[in-house]
């Protein structure tokens, strides 16, 4: 192995070497073509031995030549692969260059910038909130040192991490807030958008960030001076002229180039009435809620991993708990002290699980925030002015069920106001107010959470939709359907009437996918409408995702959870209701209405204990729209249970929805009925 | 001081070295297995697999680790031998294992019965040999040869994240 020599001496050795070389060279002595060969050997060897490829490559390629010809070693070529060679031995035993500094050492410790990524955007959250806030009130103190203290603290933080763009606009935004709650400078809508927009660029700089943690390439931060200059800009009175003239909703101004006298008079409005533009959409909220103190109370980040697994070992607590109380050894004992001890511990382990449940919950209000904020972007854009009113934001719900609701929300917001509010003329000229109201209202109603999403618009034109439905084969003729079934055909695929996707979605979802959405989190969408009126949408969703009220039932020695909420009775048969249908299959009869059956045994491969219907129970069931009677064993029980995942390699199963943990600690299959009535047909 | 014996050395030494350690091994009537044992978590007795409809012949169902639900693989029908009557020597292996995706997630596998944890130096351990064109044999590590025995060495995330064993299962037989 070639040694390492220290760079100076081995560039000297080498340069000997060289030198000799070259000089033998020129002196032309034909004697020294061997010894000038030994000499480039030795550099090749010495070359590939400290692993300098590039070195050894050169010399054995002069080597090679020269023997091969040795005339050429008389010839020009040879200088030139000597000097060659001679500078890349000085490159190679060249002290290294120190590598250039990266531009912020502190942000490559990954672990700071993803807390600083979720530092800021919870601070972003609050920023809009505030924003929204100071929309319909500018002057609301709390908003306003709330909204400073917030880019106050951005500006730090990524001060410390040498985020030079995002220092500079925080510390440009902080500036103009403390200039306003100074009282020296106003909040009108321009400052508010500019400072959204400056919002927007942080939350741009943060997806980018997190790009780069999770892999992508580096990239600088977009450029910042044209909207610092704008946040600048907010400071000089002057300028506020040209901003209205530029906005799209103020048709006059449009016409700047006309006599100043024009500019002038709209002045004077625009400062006396700062939510002047007309396409502002205003929150307003209901009385009782004053949710600005409630989101400060304390809190811990948990990781969710941990979150979860905690949940499961509460799960497993509870049935080890069950266990133990149910022991016969135990009972057999008549012990009223290990009694009252197993009561306590049972009376414990609920409680335990109760707030284990209820960690996963949030207020439903962080879903109204994001609807808040498109709401008055949609509304400027589409020139119809709305208010946005909410209540009931404080409604617990999993934390699941707001993550997946968020899009299908918007989705069904920008609906209403796309199609179902009509435009300021048509409002007016109907005697309706100019300003359209669209209300989210969140509620807990008897084991269930309502989301209603209302408006005042035109409602839905009953006979279109049926019209629509029959020109696109989805009913036949001579069907009859209530009101309800008709406004539900609006979310079949193929159905939706957005001809132009708006800029503000992006994504392009379906009402198809918005019902999609809503059946996957075990809910049902209500529709109710009156044309010239408006439209109401109501969503009914369990309190939560992850516990399911179930029937345990049997087959053959298997054992299956059928969810509560698709069953309307169980009965066992009597040999008279049943018949066979040609090209149907089997049916019962159940209170005058003929149903299919299906056989569970049959669906899933499993021994029954009895394939005869009249041993067997029958349990009437709902799934999307169809009703039915599976066909099991034997009732075992209802529990509510944990739904597990089954894991990677059986996501798709038809008919199983998850896995469950009985009470025997057996895992029980919960079935999803959608999946187990299947393609009936095919039976 | 030449440059074939760096050449060498770099090629060999990585191969051996990261299959050398522990391993747990176990059988399938008479063929000896072994995998790494930092892919293991536990290993207990045979208990009530409940069976999941629709899934391939090979995967028995789904038990229940300590509240979590994990999918079973009878190891046999997996490599297509023929399946036996389950005793009190068999045992389920739960392993670690990593997925397509790089996603990891936790698996049990039944097997006859386990037998000891083997110590392997690079040295015990030999390539595969080529069985001939065709035949894959990228679930198997190598070979090692323990007092007289071959045992194969199992990439286990291979052999339960890919589907298509064939010409594993040729391999084996």
């Amino acid at each position: 192995m070639g040694q390492e020599l220290d760079s100076s001496e081995a560039v000297r050795a080498w340069s000997e070497r060289i030198d000799s070389v070259a000089a033998q060279f020129v002196l032309g002595e034909a004697a020294s073509v061997d010894t000038v060969a030994e000499n480039l050997a030795w550099m090749r060897r010495e070359a590939a031995g400290a692993g300098w490829e590039e070195i050894a490559r050169l010399a054995a390629r002069l080597h090679d030549r020269m023997k091969a010809s040795p005339q050429w070693y008389a010839e020009g070529p040879m200088a030139d692969g000597l000097e060659k060679l001679r500078r890349a031995i000085e490159a190679a035993t060249a002290p290294k260059a120190e590598p250039p500094k990266p531009a912020n050492t502190l942000a490559q410790d990954a672990g700071l910038v993803n807390d600083f990524i979720l530092e800021t955007r919870e601070h972003l959250t609050s920023i809009e909130n505030d924003l929204l806030t100071l929309d319909r009130e500018p002057a609301q103190p709390e908003a306003l040192h709330s909204l400073f203290r917030s880019f106050h603290t951005v500006k730090g933080l990524a001060g410390f991490l040498e985020f030079d763009c995002i220092r500079a606009l925080a510390h440009e935004v902080e500036t103009i807030l403390d200039l306003a709650r100074n009282r020296q400078l106003d909040i009108t809508a321009r400052v508010i958008d500019v400072v959204l927009e400056s919002a927007d660029y942080l939350k741009n700089e943060m997806n980018r960030l997190e790009a780069e943690l999770a892999g992508a390439p580096p990239s600088a931060s977009a450029d910042v001076s044209a909207l610092i200059v704008r946040v600048q800009a907010l400071n000089k009175p002057g300028e506020e002229n040209e901003e209205e003239a530029a906005a799209p909703p103020k048709p006059e101004l449009v016409r700047a180039p006309e006599p100043a006298g024009l500019a002038v008079e709209t002045l004077p409005a625009a400062k006396s009435t700062p939510a002047a533009p007309p396409a502002v959409a205003q929150e307003t909220k209901a009385p009782a809620a004053e949710s600005r103190t409630s989101s400060e109370k304390f809190s811990v980040r948990v990781d969710t991993l941990k979150l979860d697994y905690l949940l499961d070992m509460v799960g497993e607590m509870v049935i080890a708990q069950s266990m133990v109380r149910q022991d016969p050894e135990l009972a057999g004992l008549r012990s009223p002290r290990v009694t009252r001890n197993l009561t306590q511990l049972s009376r414990v382990t609920d409680e335990v699980q109760k707030t284990a449940m209820a960690m996963r919950m949030m207020p439903v209000g962080h879903l109204f925030q994001r609807v808040a904020r498109l709401v008055r972007d949609m509304s400027r854009k589409m020139n119809k002015p709305a208010d946005l009113e909410l209540s009931g934001e404080d409604t617990q719900i999993d934390k699941t069920i707001v993550e997946e609701l968020a899009d299908p929300l918007m989705h069904m917001v920008r609906n209403s106001l796309d199609h179902g509010i009509e435009a300021v003329e048509t409002r007016r000229a109907s005697g309706k107010p100019e300003r359209a109201k669209i209300s989210l209202r969140a509620s807990h109603q008897a084991g269930h959470i309502l989301i209603e999403i209302e408006d005042d618009g035109r409602g839905l034109d009953r006979e279109k939709i049926l019209a629509k439905a029959r020109d696109r084969g989805l009913v036949s003729e001579g069907h009859t359907l209530s009101d309800n079934d008709i406004y539900n055909l609006i979310f079949e695929p193929g159905f939706s009437t957005a001809a132009a996707v708006t800029d503000v979605s992006g994504r392009g979802v379906g009402m198809d996918v918005v019902r999609k959405q809503v059946m996957k989190l075990r809910g049902r969408i209500e529709i109710h409408s009156e044309p010239g009126k408006g439209t109401v949408f109501q969503l009914k969703l369990p309190l939560t995702l992850a516990i399911i009220d179930g029937l345990v039932v049997g087959v053959g020695a298997e054992r299956y959870i059928v969810p509560i909420f698709t069953v309307q009775e169980m009965f066992r048969p009597a040999p008279e209701m049943l018949s066979t249908v040609k090209g149907q299959g089997e049916m019962v009869m159940v209170r005058n209405r003929l149903l299919p059956v299906v056989r569970l045994h049959a669906r899933f491969g499993v021994q029954a204990k009895s394939s005869d219907p009249a041993q067997a129970l029958f349990i009437v069931a709902e799934a999307a729209g169809r009703r039915f009677c599976l066909m099991v064993d034997e009732f075992i029980g209802k529990q509510e249970v944990v739904i597990k995942n089954l894991g990677e390699g059986m996501k798709n199963i038809p008919g199983v929805a998850g896995g469950a943990i009985l009470g025997d600690g057996r895992v029980g299959l919960i079935l999803d009925l959608d999946g187990v009535y299947g393609d009936h047909s095919r039976v | 001081m030449t440059a074939t014996i760096t050449d060498n050395k770099a090629a060999s030494g990585q191969a051996s070295d990261h299959r050398s350690g522990k391993y747990l091994a176990f059988h399938l009537g008479n063929e000896e297995f072994g995998i790494q044992v930092m892919k293991v978590r536990e290993i207990m007795g045979v208990q009530d697999i409940t069976a999941v409809p629709h899934t391939p012949h090979h995967t028995k169902g789904v038990i229940n680790l300590r509240g979590k639900v994990i999918p079973v693989i009878d190891l046999r029908l997996k490599f297509g031998l023929e399946e036996v009557p389950y005793t009190q020597r068999t045992c389920i292996i739960v392993v670690q294992v990593k997925g397509e995706q790089g996603s990891s997630m936790l698996m049990g596998i039944v097997v006859d019965g386990v037998s000891e944890v083997l110590n392997l130096t690079a040295s015990d351990v030999e390539d595969t040999p080529d069985f001939g064109t065709g035949v894959e044999t990228r679930g198997l590590l190598g070979m090692a040869k323990i007092k007289g025995k071959v045992k194969i060495l199992l990439d286990i995330d291979h052999v339960l994240t890919v589907h298509d064993l064939t010409s594993l299962q040729a391999a084996l037989q």
